[in-house]
């Protein structure tokens, strides 16, 4: 079926671009020329736009300030310098990448509103410079740009109209090469989970920065382009109405899709031009209203809807269609529509027009990126650790101390992980168990004491430092990247084998190409492993819960590990889920993979340890082989309450309160 | 030094204007996680609806300044709990951060668009209240206006942490606040203090909006950048501190109008920016706000 899929995108692309480079040929009205430069230039920047609000799930208002300074750019670099056009838009390019660079910075540490709030701070900024700053940018007054000169002539707007197109095709290779390479796949997993991703060596600053950088790299080439297509360029165009365009434009075509972004740039562009003419507008929310009405009817009919859900948007659409008749002059009314169309996108068509086709044509078949059929190559999967080191000390934290306000979550615990060995960790809920994984893993700084593993201080590392230098975990509440494939997933923590950059990955060089293909392989052969290689291609979201924990390991697997933490991993599993999740565990560890096991079934925890560690309230307070654990009166006190001295019952399978 | 003495009074009265805004802010923020990116807008309105009853614009003045007030607010309420019926009750029952963010911006463009077609895209003047003599105070000019607005904003504030300190109602805010679900499950009605908290803080911004007006102009694009700065303050601040408002706003307002004159009128609106950048890079929670521990 992929292969079909590829060639039916494959013959539809041909035709697209055929009927893209005959277009001038069709239509030779300047002003509809036009119209397509400006389509194809706003979805440039949407291209770009999409890596931020699509792939890393940040709402950036702060791209109409990027393709201001893409714009501004190119015009003062004609202006002042009368540079050539084959200089000026790679310097818009570089120019704006590195103001992406600078809008990243404080972005960094936040996220949601606040980051929203950031960028439109940095649209206003930017806008306020282009008006203040005259001796470059001539101020208000704005800077007329002329057309490009190649030897000596003028291009004519059919000529240019042939540049435009052509690097936007460039861009829409460049952007899906980048968004379905480990790039793309780190973005993603920073929106779905952000810990995660630190914890798999992906370090959600660097990709961040990165996103954003890119992102603003092709603001910067629409800019420019925009600057030699308008011939004149003015601070009050890239104002916050443009910004709320480009993210309606966005999500109205649709997220992670080139063609959303085309779907999305022909919308805004042409929507200022049928809103001018009322006649026209009355028709489209005319039959915007009938279609809204027999959809809701037929929804209705077939029961899947109730009344309740589609009321909204039936009123609204009908009301639309009322209210453009009682309208004089549409165009006083254009914001007010646009934060209609917003609305609805946003509550009714979340995924937007391709992503709503999308599901009415082939009902749940979400496109996963490209599967590598079959492993050919052999490719060691699961790395074997064992060594003669075994039986020395790997992980040794001495005297932790963790502390939330006044609550010591870890009171001078010592604990020292043999290499080779299952370690359980047990304890009462709130015994500080948690907490340990997370300072272990560098999410929590710890207040003292310190973390030594495999003869390095780790304690103050970044997560995703630790990470890479093999200690991968899984989490209690399960952390995958939802909307990835489960291949996918696996991928992210295969994410340090590579080394490509960026470069490599525009181009498709050899390298990335054999680094993607043997991650590929490993990725599947780490599937099996952990038995679910026949949900590869499955998004991580609609696995079965216990298959999620699964998948859990396997991402950590894909570190290739040489300490695993594993914080309840039976929590929420039915009985033969437990069995095959202790079988996984006890492969892993003939790998020579150390593991520490959080877990409150005490079956799990007391057959496959070697030693447990038992907390309460942040202190230790037994250590030793599980028997001696079961029987330690001071752990069945902890469990079950009661004082030392009763009679000690054994604790056979006891869940913790 | 009368001169700064002075810019420093104007400082004080519109940095208490951010404070309200940003108190505004931080009441939608603590029940629900969410915020009104038009609370500018609601700040815009407040003050328009405000010269519609006590100005001429629509053949009044109908009332007095003062009485007027009151019924702004009122307004100011049902405006909010539309903003939060409309654009987040939905975006918090599917969860999803993106649709509240938006929907907010939406309905703040909508209400933008709609004031220019009813009052007009210029800006207008707001009657004032009081005679504009200024009064002398060590040297420098003060309009009696400007007193107003700080005691005001600060009554207006102190009302609403009395009234969460004190009612039972209050308690239901500030319990929703520390743990939704957990008031939830002691038979506080979240949802209708979140409505309450749209409506409370949207009629704060509203006042804020007939407090400023007659010191500066009013008009439908008067809300954005206010709303902005107001979020910087909020920022600056802390999102979950109410000293920490009042003290965003006066460093903003001081700031603001010290670069407006010392350097230039174009850049006024650059600090507010700049501290808001600064501060979520050097210190997210903001001066007086308390560092969440995100659990894992």
């Amino acid at each position: 079926m992929n292969a079909g899929m590829s060639m039916k995108m494959r013959a539809f692309s041909v035709l697209a671009l055929l009927a893209l480079f005959l277009m001038p040929a069709v239509i030779s009205n300047p002003y509809y020329v036009h119209l397509v430069i400006t389509i194809l230039i706003y979805a440039v920047l949407l291209f770009g736009l999409d890596i931020v609000v699509g792939y890393t799930g940040q709402v950036s208002l702060g791209h109409a300030g990027l393709f201001g300074i893409g714009s501004y750019t190119a015009a003062v670099l004609v202006f002042q310098l009368n540079w050539p056009f084959l200089l000026a838009i790679p310097c818009s390019i570089a120019v704006t990448a590195l103001f992406g660079a600078i809008l990243a910075l404080p972005a960094l540490r936040v996220t949601g509103p606040y980051l929203a709030m950031v960028t439109l701070a940095f649209g206003t900024i930017i806008q306020i410079l282009i008006n203040e700053m005259s001796f470059l940018t001539n101020g208000p007054e704005g800077i007329k740009v002329a057309k490009p000169v190649f030897f000596g002539h003028m291009l004519t707007e059919i000529q240019y109209f042939y540049v435009v197109a052509v690097l936007t095709v460039l861009s829409l290779i460049v952007v899906d090469r980048i968004v379905k390479s480990h790039l793309g796949r780190a973005f993603q997993a920073l929106r779905d989970s952000p810990v995660a991703s630190d914890c798999m060596g992906v370090s959600v600053y660097r990709y961040k920065v990165y996103a954003f950088v890119i992102s603003a790299a092709f603001a910067g080439l629409a800019g420019g382009l925009y600057s030699y297509s308008e011939e004149y360029v003015s601070p009050n165009t890239y104002n916050f109405e443009l910004t709320i365009l480009f993210l309606l434009a966005v999500i109205m075509g649709g997220r992670k899709t080139r063609s959303g972004a085309l779907v999305g740039a022909m919308i805004v562009v042409m929507l200022p031009s049928l809103l001018s003419d009322i006649d026209l507008f009355r028709e489209i929310a005319t039959t915007a209203a009938v279609t809204g009405v027999l959809a809701s009817a037929f929804l209705l009919w077939k029961k899947r809807k109730t009344v309740r859900e589609i009321v909204v948007p039936l009123v609204a659409t009908v009301g639309m269609a009322a209210f453009s008749y009682k309208l004089e002059n549409i165009t006083d009314w254009r914001l007010t529509i646009f934060g209609l169309m917003t609305l609805f996108v946003v509550y009714y068509l979340q995924d937007g027009i391709i992503g709503f086709l999308r599901g009415l044509f082939d009902g749940a078949a979400s496109v996963v990126a490209s599967d590598v059929s079959v492993p050919t190559e052999k490719v060691e999967t699961v790395h074997d650790h064992s060594s003669a080191a075994d039986g020395t000390i790997i992980l040794s934290a001495q005297q932790l101390l963790m502390q939330f306000g006044g609550l010591k979550a870890l009171n001078q615990v010592n604990l020292d992980i043999v290499k080779g060995t299952v370690h359980g960790l047990i304890g009462p809920n709130g015994s500080g168990k948690s907490t340990m994984m997370n300072v272990l893993t560098g999410i929590y700084k710890p207040t003292d004491g310190r973390v030594e593993f495999a003869g390095k201080i780790i304690s103050g590392s970044t997560p995703s430092a630790i990470a890479l230098g093999g200690v991968a975990r899984t989490f209690q509440n399960v952390q995958l990247f939802g909307e990835m494939s489960a291949t996918e997933n696996v991928l992210v923590g295969l994410h340090h084998t590579f080394r490509s950059n960026v470069l490599d990955v525009m181009l498709r060089t050899r390298r990335y190409r054999d680094e993607e293909l043997r991650a590929r392989i490993r990725a599947a052969g780490i599937l099996e492993f952990v038995g679910l290689g026949a949900m590869a291609s499955e998004e991580a979201r609609n696995l079965p819960y216990g298959k999620q924990r699964l998948l859990e390991i396997g991402r950590a697997m894909g570190l290739n590990p040489t300490l695993l933490l594993l914080d309840e991993p039976a929590a929420g599993l039915t009985a033969p889920d437990i069995t095959e999740l202790i079988a996984i565990i006890r492969k892993i560890r003939q790998h020579g993979i150390t593991i520490i096991l959080i877990e409150h079934h005490m079956d799990v925890v007391m057959s496959i340890s070697d030693t447990v560690t038992v907390l309460d309230f942040g202190q230790k307070i037994a250590e030793g082989k599980p028997a001696a654990i079961q029987a330690d009166p001071r752990v069945i006190e902890a469990y079950l309450g009661g004082s030392v001295g009763e009679k000690p019952v054994p604790i056979t399978s006891a869940k913790g309160a | 030094m009368e001169i700064l003495l002075q810019l420093i009074i104007s400082g004080i009265s519109l940095g208490m204007i951010y404070a309200v805004i940003a108190f505004g802010y931080q009441l939608t923020f603590a029940t629900s996680g969410t915020l009104n990116f038009g609370q500018g807008e609601a700040l815009m309105l407040g003050a328009l609806v405000g010269l519609s009853l006590a100005g001429s614009v629509h053949g009044g003045p109908y009332l007095n300044y003062w009485l007027m007030i009151p019924l702004v607010m009122i307004f100011g309420g049902l405006q909010g709990m539309l903003v939060e019926w409309i654009g987040v009750r939905p975006a918090i029952k599917i969860k999803s951060e993106f649709g509240w963010i938006m929907s907010t911006i939406a309905l703040a463009i909508i209400f933008k668009n709609v004031a220019e077609n009813i009052w007009g895209k210029d800006d207008l003047t707001f009657p004032s209240p009081l005679s504009s003599t200024p009064i002398q105070i060590w040297g420098a000019n003060v309009q009696p206006m400007q007193i107003v607005v700080v005691l005001g904003a600060l009554a207006m504030m102190a009302a609403v942490e009395i009234f969460n300190r004190k009612s039972i109602y209050g308690k239901a805010v500030v319990a929703t606040s520390n743990d939704r679900d957990a008031a939830g499950l002691m038979g506080i009605n979240t949802s209708a203090v979140i409505t309450f908290s749209y409506a409370l803080s949207s009629a704060t911004a509203a006042f804020a909006g007939v407090l400023i007006a007659p010191l500066t102009l009013t008009g439908a694009t008067m809300g954005a950048s206010l709303g902005l700065k107001a979020f910087a303050v909020a920022i600056i601040g802390g999102l979950t501190s109410g000293v920490g408002a009042i003290v965003g706003g006066l460093i903003l307002g001081i700031a603001e109008e010290l670069t407006g004159y010392y350097i230039s009128s174009g850049y006024k609106e650059v600090p507010g920016l700049v501290l808001l950048l600064l501060v979520l890079a050097i210190k997210p929670a903001g001066l007086f706000g308390k560092i969440a521990i995100k659990k894992v």
